[in-house]
């Protein structure tokens, strides 16, 4: 709508309950940014926040907005989406939301190459419920019910989206408030699924996943010369265990989004007064 | 009681047995008379024997009844199964040329036509159901020419050869019993002016959801409802709209929620596997405020139980499921027509008061073809109610001091206003946290119970000035009282007849509306006797009653997986009003 959009257009007057030092804080800057950046306004964004301490974006951001059910929130974007492509839809949760209850719609709304974004405030921890262990904690991470760490490879959510036929792929660090917001925006441009996993630092519950740790070992894709378009090796540094990376990993640029693949275009909340025109003709079908 | 025929055609799955009913019965709607299908799967003998049955009349037929007068046998099986219903009368079209000899039972006449061979003849042994629907139509005394418009419009996309071909295979059949048999079993199938539509209760609901301007669908594949989604597809994109096919039913119902949020007049439907899955997401469609219609086409459960077997088992779980106490509205169409202007009802009813709504068919209203004239589902009559839907000018009624959104607004029937995306000055948030009237998390003891309050005074809302009407057949003031929901309405109007008959007076009170549901009291008071007739074990509507009247009643259950047929319900309710009200 209007040109001189601001960010904080995007901030609700409800302050944070983040503990102090929280990635999301950085995370949630980043996101209204990139929202504000890419030409959007509140009254035209639609945001879906998942269930935990990532989920309460959806109250300290100002826009149309969905709190939803734990592992739930793609599904509704996707709804969102389809009703109103002329919407801005973003989609945001923790890893446990993604990664583990919702797991299952992450492969399938991959695959749907819906237009919208998908940002992962990655803790790599369960901070809402106080610290245990998530899908992506590393296998030796001591939490209170995995006093010997789960012992279980992490999932590795770049792989996962790129199995699943991903068309964007991006990882970004909260406190990198630059590339991150770069990264988001990316994704909210790119025509089809924008898939951002943020390294969005749990101060509280876990002491390994730092900010520090991400400082000193993080490497910028950008920096580093990758080719994002390039899908060998988008597929190398994506299933590179021993480096945590920033940056477009991959992006398909033939990318055909959802609704141009199945002509879903319309503005499906105009209806008629009364039933539609020809209506009786489907009556006249069961002679 | 109406001059019917009791027809059907059963074979093993894969033998064409729905399509060969479905054209019959098509040629039955095309000559004015009146038709009621029901469809059989294997129950008695393991297999996948499967028979399309057909109940004709020149007046309205609503039953299945327990009589067959012509069976096209394509297997022995499809005889044993059906042998208490066979009676003197009866004729059983077989193909002697198979490989079995048919046993046929003592009464019955037996009509040996060589099905195959004389399809060959035609143009191909796989036209051997419609010689046998031409033998048929000669038994019978129909008009062959009704059964080549049904023949046009099944094949008339395949081409004209393949419509001659099976025109000439129906004559086939026709002229090979007139020449060889010399027959009369007095059947002389009456015709009229009418002409009939012929769909299912699946068909009517979306039609409904069309009608009523349902532009999204999500859904994951379940009998007896998948039929809606296949039904909508390829339609719902005529009017911009659009079907998903969710990965799960967790997902369905959700991304129904989201195209609600968005705007949309949205749906989800399932059966009571999935219902669980969905009930997830209840809670916060109620507390979001979202209008949603949620359709459960039971079937025989728990568990996976009888799939494709008929039961009224989700009633409990309709009005109760989801943790916390979740407003909502139940509706239960009775019949076919009423699937589709109940549908219509629902989604007013959704957007009205941003409230989920679940309507709940079944499985034998599901597949049941009936006729019904055109203007049984006159479009002219639809009426759409968007609730106080919001535009860019209307919005500003609904801001705080602050120029806020109020979505959550506590008004005094209960009803906030709804901004769709897009709508300036209308961002807000909807959580499935408690919240204020914003739509922010609140924990505020007093701001929890204003929106409890309020969710809850919209259904006293809706109870207040909505029509919750049941109704009404037989004799208003008989000293029997017949209760039922959902789709046996059909069997028990017909009952009546067989009771009349036998000089008992019964009324028959039938309701679709579950939550919020008409006050019984005076009725059942009126009454001396009242049975509740359901298909399912424990009564569950009648424990409803119960508690809604403070008195006892008896109940008729069936579980056995079929649906009530009107001849038994009318001994059934025979034998109760003998017997002792339970204590
Ligand atoms: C159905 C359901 N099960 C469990 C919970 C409890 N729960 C809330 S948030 C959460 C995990 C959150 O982890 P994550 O998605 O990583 O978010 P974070 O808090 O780390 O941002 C759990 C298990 C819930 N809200 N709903
Ligand atoms: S517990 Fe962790 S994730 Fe949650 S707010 Fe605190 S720092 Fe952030
Ligand atoms: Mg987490």
């Amino acid at each position: 709508m209007s040109s001189d959009v601001r960010f904080t257009d995007f901030k609700s007057d409800k302050q944070p309950t983040w503990c102090p030092g929280c990635g999301d804080f950085g995370t949630m800057n980043g996101m209204m940014k990139a929202l504000a950046g890419t030409g959007n306004d509140p009254d035209n964004t639609f945001v879906v926040a998942g269930i935990g301490c990532s989920g309460k974006i959806g109250t300290y951001m100002h826009s149309y907005a969905l709190h939803g059910v734990h592992g739930r929130a793609l599904p509704v974007g996707t709804g969102v989406k389809m009703a109103r492509p002329d919407i801005e839809v973003m989609v945001a949760g923790g890893d446990g939301d993604g990664y583990s209850i919702g797991a299952g719609h992450f492969v399938h709304a991959v695959r749907r190459n819906v237009d919208m974004s998908y940002v992962v405030m990655d803790n790599r921890i369960y901070g809402l419920t106080k610290g245990q262990a998530s899908p992506t904690s590393r296998s030796d991470f001591e939490t209170s019910t995995t006093p010997e760490g789960p012992q279980q490879p992490p999932v590795n959510p770049l792989a996962l989206a790129l199995a699943s036929g991903a068309t964007f792929i991006a990882q970004s660090f909260a406190s990198d408030a630059l590339r991150h917001q770069e990264i988001v925006e990316a994704a909210i441009e790119h025509d089809g699924f924008g898939f951002v996993n943020v390294f969005s630092p749990c101060v509280t519950f876990n002491d390994v996943d730092t900010y520090d740790y991400f400082r000193d070992t993080l490497v910028d894709l950008e920096e580093a010369g990758h080719d994002p378009n390039d899908y060998e090796s988008a597929k190398e540094v994506i299933l590179d265990a021993d480096k945590e990376y920033q940056g477009v990993m991959y992006q398909d640029e033939q990318s055909v989004p959802y609704h141009e693949q199945h002509g879903v275009t319309e503005d499906m909340s105009e209806i008629p007064d009364g039933a539609p025109e020809d209506a009786m003709d489907l009556v006249r079908e069961f002679y | 009681m109406a001059e019917d025929l009791n027809w059907a055609v059963g074979g093993e799955a894969g033998d064409g047995i729905d399509s060969t009913g479905k054209i019959f019965a098509q040629a039955l709607a095309r000559a004015g008379r009146h038709v009621f299908t029901s469809k059989d799967f294997a129950s008695r003998i393991r297999g996948g024997y499967t028979a399309y049955k057909i109940r004709t009349a020149v007046e309205d037929v609503q039953s299945v009844v327990d009589r067959l007068d012509i069976l096209v046998a394509l297997t022995q099986r499809t005889i044993d199964e059906n042998v208490d219903e066979l009676h003197d009368g009866s004729a059983i079209i077989y193909d002697g040329e198979r490989s079995w000899e048919a046993d046929i039972p003592d009464g019955a006449t037996a009509v040996d036509v060589p099905l195959k061979s004389l399809a060959e003849e035609a143009g191909g042994a796989i036209m051997r159901n419609i010689v046998a629907l031409g033998a048929a139509c000669e038994i019978t005394g129909f008009d062959v020419e009704y059964l080549d418009e049904a023949l046009e419009k099944r094949f008339g996309g395949k081409g004209s050869k393949i419509v001659q071909n099976n025109k000439a295979a129906a004559r086939a059949g026709q002229e090979y019993v007139q020449a060889n048999y010399d027959l009369d079993l007095g059947y002389d199938l009456e015709v009229t002016d009418e002409d009939y539509v012929l769909l299912n209760g699946n068909e009517a609901i979306g039609m409904g959801a069309l009608a009523a301007g349902c532009r999204f669908y999500a859904g994951y594949p379940i009998t007896p409802a998948t039929s809606i989604m296949e039904y909508l597809t390829g339609r719902i994109e005529e009017y911009g709209g659009h079907v998903v096919q969710a990965e799960d039913e967790l997902s369905a119902i959700n991304m129904a929620l989201g195209a609600a949020r968005g705007g949309a007049r949205s749906m989800t439907a399932t059966s009571g596997a999935g219902v669980d899955l969905m009930t997830e997401t209840f809670g916060l469609v109620a507390t979001s405020e979202t209008p949603l219609v949620i359709t459960d086409v039971q079937r025989s459960g728990p568990s996976t139980g009888m799939p494709t077997k008929q039961e009224q088992g989700d009633l409990n779980m309709a009005l109760y499921a989801g943790h916390g106490e979740v407003p909502r509205f139940v509706v239960a169409p009775t019949t076919i027509t009423e699937c589709f202007w109940k549908t219509i009802k629902a989604f007013n009813l959704a957007e009205k008061y941003n409230t989920p709504v679940f309507l709940v068919s079944d499985l034998a209203m599901s597949v049941t073809e009936q006729t019904f004239p055109p203007e049984a589902f006159d479009m002219d009559d639809v009426e759409i109610d968007r609730g106080k839907l919001v535009d860019d000018d209307g919005v500003d009624e609904w801001l705080d001091s602050q120029g806020r959104f109020r979505a959550h607004a506590v008004t005094d029937d209960g009803v906030s206003p709804r901004a769709k995306p897009g709508t300036v000055d209308g961002a807000h948030m909807s959580t499935g946290l408690e919240h204020d009237e914003l739509g922010r998390r609140t924990e505020a003891q007093d701001e929890r119970v204003r929106q409890v309050d309020k969710r809850n005074r919209k259904v006293e809302t809706a109870k207040n000035t909505e029509e919750w009407e049941y109704r009404d057949f037989g004799d208003p003031d008989a000293d029997n009282l017949v209760i039922s929901w959902g789709s046996n309405e059909g069997a028990l109007v017909e009952a009546l007849e067989y009771l009349e008959d036998d000089g008992i007076d019964v009324r028959v009170i039938s309701v679709p509306y579950i939550f919020p549901r008409p006050d019984l009291t005076e009725e059942i008071e009126a009454a001396e006797e009242t049975i509740v007739v359901e298909c399912n074990a424990t009564g569950q509507f009648a424990d409803v009653i119960e508690h809604d009247t403070l008195t006892r009643v008896k109940r008729i259950n069936k579980y056995t997986g079929v649906r009530f047929k009107a001849d038994e319900l009318a001994e059934e309710i025979t034998d109760q009003l003998s017997e002792e009200v339970p204590a």
